[in-house]
């Protein structure tokens, strides 16, 4: 990479978020800068079209190599990437996009063809088909989206019956939240350390939250559209930042936990820093923040300096 | 001190400069309706003594108020003007300031000649033989800009007897803003329908198969422009509507919920389009919206549709409804003069020529795996569109993953106003991508 474009990430990635969000934000600065790029699994083979990526808290990396259908496992300490394992290839899971982690390193990946999540071991075989079990009503459950949090429990993004399930590590139904009355098309959902659930609304673009108690999401931000053009994912870090994917801009928006808006991330690209229709992003505990660059058919890996709060 | 006193000054001027610009304001109007110290019985006259065609003008059937009682100078400055034809301002201003009932409060829909000021694109200034001197009566004034609602109404067999009575379009439509629907519509459907139609008398229960559809939205099956079908149905129905088959997917008529549907969303659709529905099934991605209650009528009209395919829209505005962003990059680029080699599909909004909207195995449910040879070859003729390296076995300098093809150097969609479909502002900066070396 050169100098150049090195400089282009800084300038793009620093944001004085006191111009453009509330006051409790005005001492507040991002910098990102791009760290590596992964092209390709153990074996060499080209990464196509990747639309899944799941990290944790040490180095593990999984990543849906969507185009070849199938996931690769890398580990990342000290900015580098290594893969030791070979890719993971199931005839359970023929088109892999979005990925999630659990905190016993079971890999959970939506298989988009069949509109079904699937469960790994953590050596990356098959373990079941994610069924939710003793729903309240036999309707018909369709994810277009799902996470997992910290605590493992899973939240399936219904869009069938507009709904988000909230089910035990097992699959076991504990609760739902329906979807809000007036809203465009939900793509994805997080869930922060307080276990509150925010929805991104990507046909006008909104997000949505609903606090854990909450009976009822409520619209956390106003539409968005000066800042982003349809955003698909949604993630947060452990500040309770939320990360937006832009897809059709190709670029990464950052919110405050009040839904304030901090800044951008890249830009619409080729070249490496940049982004072409990104699907998914996974931040750890340390600040990296790994991309999907679906349209690139590779990863990216950027460093978030200093942690939005610390300065 | 000298600072202040600057200040001061400056402030006592713009105070001043206010000060006079409100007298102005106040006195300007009433200075335009004054008669400028016209001689005694000069008013009604002076004008006309050289404006000598208005004698005959105001022989008209109707003649604007002004005119008609002298006061030209309610419109126009006889001295100077910053506006054409001294009128005293511009053209929605001056109308505005007297037919201010023309806006309601709140409207839900504005005619675009309102919108724009227009006034005189439908009203003659001074004088006409049309009622409210329109500039031509009726529907035929209408049809002028709405040519193929006109031509239809006109062409079509069955038609819809309001159009064809005195008030024509106005008996449905509000010429300048309504407060109540979309599309100018003088109340909501179907609300407006019932005020001709009884939905209690016999008939109207018979010809709808006794289903309660009393209230339901009348023009999901009937066009209110007149059609070629019996009843003015679309004349693009959905055969179970031609057929007056409405059990086929709604409960029977007798039941308590009878226009409900059997099933939901793309399960109701499957008892008779099972094949295309196991087509859209065994492909990668299906297009997200059809996996929802909604399913295909997320897109789709059930019962009739002016479209092709029962489309609920254009194909433009049908997935605009959901990509405006996308949709606002197309028409961005057909506004942008840098854009004379704008792709066909974008120019037109045609977006199925390139993408499957059902499902496909592509990314960006791109109809063809391959971008460059396979799709934009269906109308490019790309190997011969230059001699830059191109396909599989080029590989893209700026990501190694990537090979060359069309779209490394243009996006399909549009590029708002950047020339030939190109991301950049000029060749120049597209080249440099991959050709440093040539950096000026």
């Amino acid at each position: 990479m050169n100098a150049f474009f090195k400089t282009f990430v800084i300038i793009t990635g620093v944001l004085t978020s006191g111009l453009i969000s509330t006051a409790s934000f005005a001492a507040e600065v991002l910098k990102f800068s791009h760290i590596t790029s992964i092209y390709a699994g153990q074996e060499e083979t080209a990464i196509k079209q990747p639309e899944g990526i799941a990290c944790d808290d040490q180095s593990l990396l999984i990543v849906a190599d969507t185009g070849n259908g199938r996931l690769l496992r890398y580990m990342f300490r000290d900015k580098t990437i290594s893969s030791g394992s070979p890719a993971i290839q199931l005839p359970e899971l023929t088109y892999p996009t979005h990925a999630q982690l659990n905190s016993k390193g079971e890999i959970f990946v939506l298989d988009r063809m069949k509109r079904r999540i699937v469960r790994l071991t953590p050596q990356g075989a098959f373990h079941s088909y994610l069924e939710p079990t003793g729903l309240p009503s036999s309707a018909a459950v369709v994810p277009r989206n799902f996470f997992i949090d910290r605590n493992d429990m899973i939240y399936i993004l219904d869009i069938f019956s507009e709904r988000v399930l909230v089910l035990s590590p097992e699959g076991q139904y504990r609760h739902q939240k329906e979807f809000p009355k007036d809203y465009g098309f939900f793509s994805d959902l997080a869930v922060d350390f307080k276990e509150s659930i925010f929805l991104i609304d990507s046909i006008n673009a909104m997000v949505f939250s609903a606090a854990k108690d909450a009976t009822a999401f409520s619209p956390l931000t106003q539409n968005l559209k000066e800042y982003m053009r349809f955003p698909t994912g949604i993630t947060t870090d452990n500040k309770g930042h939320l990360y937006l994917v832009d897809r059709n801009g190709g670029r990464i928006i950052i919110l405050g936990p009040d839904g304030s808006f901090l800044g951008r991330l890249s830009a619409m690209g080729w070249k490496e820093g940049f982004l072409n229709y990104p699907s998914q992003l996974c931040i750890n505990r340390r600040g990296e923040i790994f991309i999907a660059d679906t349209n690139n058919n590779r990863i990216q890996v950027f460093a978030l300096k200093s942690s939005p709060g610390d300065l | 001190m000298k600072t202040i006193y600057k200040h001061l000054t400056c402030s006592s001027s713009i105070f001043l400069a206010f000060c006079m610009l409100g007298v102005l304001a106040v006195a300007g109007p009433a200075y335009a309706k004054e008669n400028f110290k016209l001689r005694p019985g000069a008013e009604n006259k002076i004008c006309l003594k050289c404006h000598e065609t208005f004698q005959k003008t105001l022989k008209s059937r109707a003649v604007h108020q002004p005119l008609k009682t002298g006061k030209c100078s309610d419109c126009h400055d006889p001295h100077t003007s910053a506006h054409k034809k001294l009128l005293t301002s511009d053209t929605n201003a001056l109308c505005t300031g007297c037919h201010k009932e023309v806006l309601p409060e709140n409207p839900r829909s504005v005619h675009q000649m309102v919108v724009a000021g227009d006034c005189v694109k439908c009203h003659a200034a001074h004088a006409s033989d049309n009622k409210f001197i329109l500039i031509k009566p009726g529907n035929e004034l209408c049809s002028e800009c709405h040519q193929d609602v006109g031509t239809k109404a006109k062409e079509a067999r069955f038609k819809h007897s309001p159009l064809m009575k005195d008030k024509g379009c106005l008996n449905c439509h509000a010429p300048h803003a309504s407060a109540r629907s979309d599309y100018l519509l003088k109340n909501v459907v179907p609300a407006l329908c019932r005020e001709c139609h009884k939905t209690n008398q016999a008939s109207f229960k018979r010809k709808h198969l006794n289903y309660p559809v009393a209230d339901s939205k009348c023009d999901s099956c009937h066009s209110a422009h007149g059609s070629n079908t019996r009843g003015i149905l679309y004349d693009k129905v959905h055969a179970p509507v031609g057929e007056n088959k409405c059990k086929q997917c709604h409960l029977a008529a007798g039941s308590p919920n009878a226009t409900r549907t059997k099933k939901q969303g793309t399960e109701l659709c499957k008892e008779c389009h099972l094949d295309t529905i196991k087509e859209i099934s065994a492909k990668n991605r299906m297009h997200w919206p059809l996996s929802d209650k909604v399913g295909c009528l997320n897109c789709h009209n059930p019962h009739g549709s002016r479209q092709k395919m029962l489309l609920a829209g254009s194909v433009r505005d049908t997935c605009g409804k959901c990509h405006a962003d996308t949709v606002a990059l197309q028409q961005w680029s057909i506004k942008n003069p840098k854009n004379k080699g704008l792709c066909e599909p974008v120019r037109t909004g045609n977006c199925v020529t390139c993408h499957s909207p059902h499902a496909a195995d592509n990314l960006l449910l791109i109809r063809q795996k391959d971008i460059s040879i396979n799709l934009c070859g269906e109308c490019h003729k790309w190997e011969t569109h230059s001699t830059h390296p191109i396909g599989e076995k080029v590989v893209d300098p700026r990501d190694k993953n990537l090979t060359v093809e069309c779209l490394s150097c243009h996006k399909a969609c549009g590029t708002e106003n950047k020339p030939n479909m190109m991301p950049f502002e000029t060749t120049y900066d597209l080249c440099i991508q991959c050709h440093p070396e040539r950096r000026k």
